[in-house]
């Protein structure tokens, strides 16, 4: 199962391809890539297809409007090529229109691939990994872990002080000047308020003996087992499958270039 | 006692304290000592620098800000600054006040465990020591909960459970019980003595609030509004023979400390000076006592005869936040004059019925009335001029620079002329002690001053309702006093109140009627009197019944005994 991961090492698995698929130029290596991530994700977790779904739309109009805005404004590069259609002044040759939809899917892979990561992994696990395999300062990873609890609590404190201003007969603002003076009054309180908060969880922290040292015991020891291995050798292999796929069928560009 | 024979633990000597340097010392030339197994209990007025000391003493401060210290603090006979980092946070440990900011972890489990991994237990002993100490503090329901879905009181359980894995000498209780429900905080207080008598760490408690723990404490230190030790003794010595001075300083005085010398007229015999509310019993019945009369100070039932008409009503209200449906099907009515209370425990809706009342919060069902007006019919402007509301928070309401233009702020929003405005402001003022504060920034007063403020924000003009969300909350006895003193002002002059609180006491000597909140409704309302007599509901809603009441059944109950000896002995 994905939730099983060490989270560490599947930050990798989906980092390092995404930065590779960044270099493909074609449109069908990622969209390889793509149907393979999105087949990991619901056969080897219980991640709600629903749920998946409502996060992963808003990607698919911003890479929808990533491919047209390509199409519309191409780089030398990729202006060659016949002209497909027109719409205004604007001409759409086929290079450009490949560029265009090479650039939403490689978009659309990055949002699957990140959904993977954060619809499978637990903060807290994530946090204990990277201090545990990534040496990364115990400050900053308790610190992270501490900060993120304030967030509910943030949005919280934000409606109770509009409902608070609005007994005060603070109405709706309107105009730009309005709603700058409006945004001060909101974030003296909220800033006022944060920086107790995070002073006290500080103390607190302290009190329980927390120096910051790295030389400490753990609880949940983070482990890096077998699986974890096979599963970022599996990713790594499916891009360069992926890669090789195009090639064979004549489609692969790297950089722009043609292979 | 004879803790005096036991070792010193801690002691402070000469000890100054300050956070900016060009400023006068908060804390001044403090010397005192806290022997092993011993219990201290600290008063002094807000603002007289009890959290900052505490922090001192286990050496957070004046490390971990830019303060400034003079003098020493030794820990067994080792002054605090040779200490290395985090070592002395072992022998020291601190349950804060707010439940909502001492945890960095998201479940139970994992907050204990990052207690033991700081102080580097070896892996294979971290289960079993946090199954011991969950076991301890009742808590092993709750082992894998995510912190934030528990209730405040078993909060502060999971906070003291990790600072008690530790193994402290000396355990600081900085106010940990302000922010519970009556019967939460009486747990809290019980498991804390027991748990002190099992592992026999010294106590330091800071509180407001003194009479639960005063049968525990060996010695009260108490500061001055200057940061001055002002007295120092057995509780006996500094409650019975120094009230006068506590009261000047605005310190509360044990109700029980106070009740002897109500009835007595402050003399007491120095041998029998009761200090928990069993030896009180005690007292008032060998002293032919019969009862603390209740101080209930209602205005005088002619002049408000008249005023007697309803102000705002809810009929089959509910309630919801999102799709959460928090109270269903609420009826309630407030008449002008009358000063009710919501109370019930921590999350059972009484700041959603506040809001329900307000406006702020539309129901999902039911009709509201406000001056026999639908809610619906009243535009926003023209309800904020008869209804006001003082949020728990006072800087929440503060919207502008300075405490002048914070007072005006309303009547201008009204279009009142600058001469009427001036008056209004200067009245308030003066009202309020608040006039050499005139240009202050709001945000720089004292806890005290902001709360006053908050509510004279609402009066530039007299409201019909004024709602109030626990006004009393973290407020010294002369705040206190002085906001309920307030509060009755507008009452007398036909505003209708309603507040939410967690202080019996006040619910006691003050309202008219009182609504308990439960189960998603209403489960009981009427005079306060009658509560008092429905022991199952005072249990359900976690509430506690207010001391007059408690003492004076504890005294029948002594009373009957005593006769029923005495019948069994005639025959």
């Amino acid at each position: 199962m994905l939730t099983s991961i060490n989270p560490t090492m599947k930050a990798f698995a989906v980092l390092i391809p995404a930065l590779l698929l960044a270099v493909t130029y074609d449109p069908l290596t990622p969209s390889i890539y793509l149907v393979f991530t999105i087949l990991v994700t619901f056969l080897f977790s219980k991640v709600a297809f629903k749920r998946w779904l409502v996060i992963f739309s808003p990607f698919l109009l911003l890479a929808v409007s990533f491919a047209w805005m390509t199409m519309l404004h191409p780089s030398e590069a990729f202006s060659g090529g016949d002209v497909l259609f027109s719409i205004w002044s604007f001409q759409v040759t086929s290079e450009s229109f490949w560029a265009g939809i090479s650039l939403g899917l490689r978009s659309l892979s990055f949002a699957a691939l990140s959904l993977l990561f954060i619809l499978t992994t637990d903060s807290t696990k994530f946090m204990l990994s990277l201090m545990q395999q990534c040496k990364l300062p115990p400050k900053l990873t308790f610190g992270i872990l501490a900060g993120y609890r304030f967030l509910p609590t943030f949005r919280y404190e934000l409606q109770v002080l509009r409902q608070a201003h609005r007994i005060r007969g603070v109405g709706r603002a309107r105009g730009m000047k309005e709603r700058l003076h409006q945004f001060r009054r909101y974030a003296i309180p909220l800033l006022a308020n944060a920086i107790r908060k995070a002073e006290r969880v500080a103390l607190a922290m302290e009190s329980k003996g927390f120096t910051g040292e790295p030389n400490r015991t753990h609880y949940h020891e983070m482990t890096i087992h077998k699986r974890d291995w096979v599963f970022v050798s599996v990713f790594f292999v499916m891009f360069f499958v992926s890669v090789f796929l195009s090639y064979q069928l004549g489609f692969l560009n790297i950089f722009g270039k043609q292979f | 006692m004879s803790i005096k024979h036991h070792k010193r633990l801690l002691s402070v000597e000469n000890f100054s304290f300050g956070y900016d340097s060009d400023k006068d010392h908060i804390l001044k030339n403090l010397s005192f000592t806290i022997h092993q197994q011993e219990t201290i209990l600290l008063i002094g007025p807000s603002g007289s620098g009890k959290s900052s000391l505490s922090l001192c003493l286990n050496g957070l401060y004046p490390e971990g800000i830019e303060g400034n210290a003079r003098g020493d603090i030794f820990y067994n006979g080792t002054a605090l600054s040779h200490f290395k980092k985090g070592e002395i946070n072992q022998e020291i440990g601190v349950v804060f006040q707010d439940p909502e900011s001492q945890f960095c972890m998201v479940t139970v489990e994992n907050e204990l465990a990052f207690t033991l991994e700081n102080i580097k237990t070896p892996r294979e002993e971290m289960s079993g020591k946090i199954d011991d100490i969950l076991h301890a503090v009742g808590l092993t329901e709750e082992k894998h909960r995510p912190i934030h879905e528990l209730s405040g009181g078993k909060k502060q359980k999971v906070a003291l459970a990790s600072v008690l894995l530790l193994n402290p000498k000396l355990l600081i209780l900085d106010e940990p019980t302000a922010n519970l429900d009556p019967a939460s905080r009486f747990e809290l207080i019980e498991l804390i003595y027991s748990l002190k008598k099992e592992r026999k760490f010294s106590l330091f408690i800071i509180e407001h609030q003194l009479d639960d723990y005063l049968h525990m404490v060996d010695r009260v230190i108490a500061l001055s509004r200057n940061g001055n030790i002002l007295l120092e003794g057995t509780p006996e010595d500094v409650f019975y023979n120094e009230a006068d001075l506590l009261k000047a300083e605005g310190v509360h005085l044990p109700r029980i400390v106070e009740t002897v010398l109500d009835l007595h007229d402050g003399k007491v015999d120095e041998t029998n000076r009761p200090l928990s509310e069993t030896s009180l019993v005690a007292w008032m019945d060998a002293t032919g006592e019969t009862m603390i009369p209740s101080r209930k100070n209602s205005p005088p039932s002619d002049q408000r005869a008249n005023e007697l008409g309803e102000v705002l009503s809810l009929n089959h209200v509910s309630l919801a936040r999102g799709k959460q449906s928090i109270l269903k099907e609420m009826n309630l009515s407030l008449s002008s004059g009358e000063l009710i209370a919501i109370v019930g425990k921590n999350g059972a809706g009484k700041s959603t019925l506040l809001q329900g009342m307000s406006g702020l919060l539309k129901p999902k069902s039911g009709s509201r009335l406000l001056l026999n007006k639908k809610y619906e019919a009243w535009s926003e402007r023209e309800m904020r001029q008869v209804m006001g509301y003082v949020f728990q928070n006072p800087e929440h309401q503060l919207i502008t620079d300075t405490v002048y233009d914070e007072l005006a702020f309303g009547m201008k929003l009204n279009g009142v002329d600058q001469d009427q405005i001036e008056h209004n402001v200067t009245r308030l003022l003066q009202r309020f002690h608040l006039t050499a504060h005139k240009w202050s920034n709001p945000f720089a007063l004292s806890g005290g001053q902001k709360r006053r403020l908050s509510v004279a924000t609402m009066l530039a003009e007299t409201p019909r309702v004024l709602l109030f969300d626990e006004p009393t909350f973290g407020q010294d006895a002369q705040t206190t006093a002085e906001l309920m003193n307030m509060i009755q002002t507008f009452q007398h002059q036909g505003t209708a109140i309603v507040f939410v609180t967690h202080d019996m006491d006040l619910v006691d000597a003050y309202c008219e009627r009182v609504y308990v909140v439960g189960d998603g409704t209403v489960v009981f309302n009427g005079q306060p009197d009658e509560l008092w007599e429905r022991p199952d509901i005072v249990q359900e809603a976690k509430l506690r019944l207010p001391f007059r009441v408690r003492i004076n059944q504890l005294l029948e109950n002594t009373k009957q005994q005593g006769a029923e000896r005495a019948h069994a002995n005639i025959h």
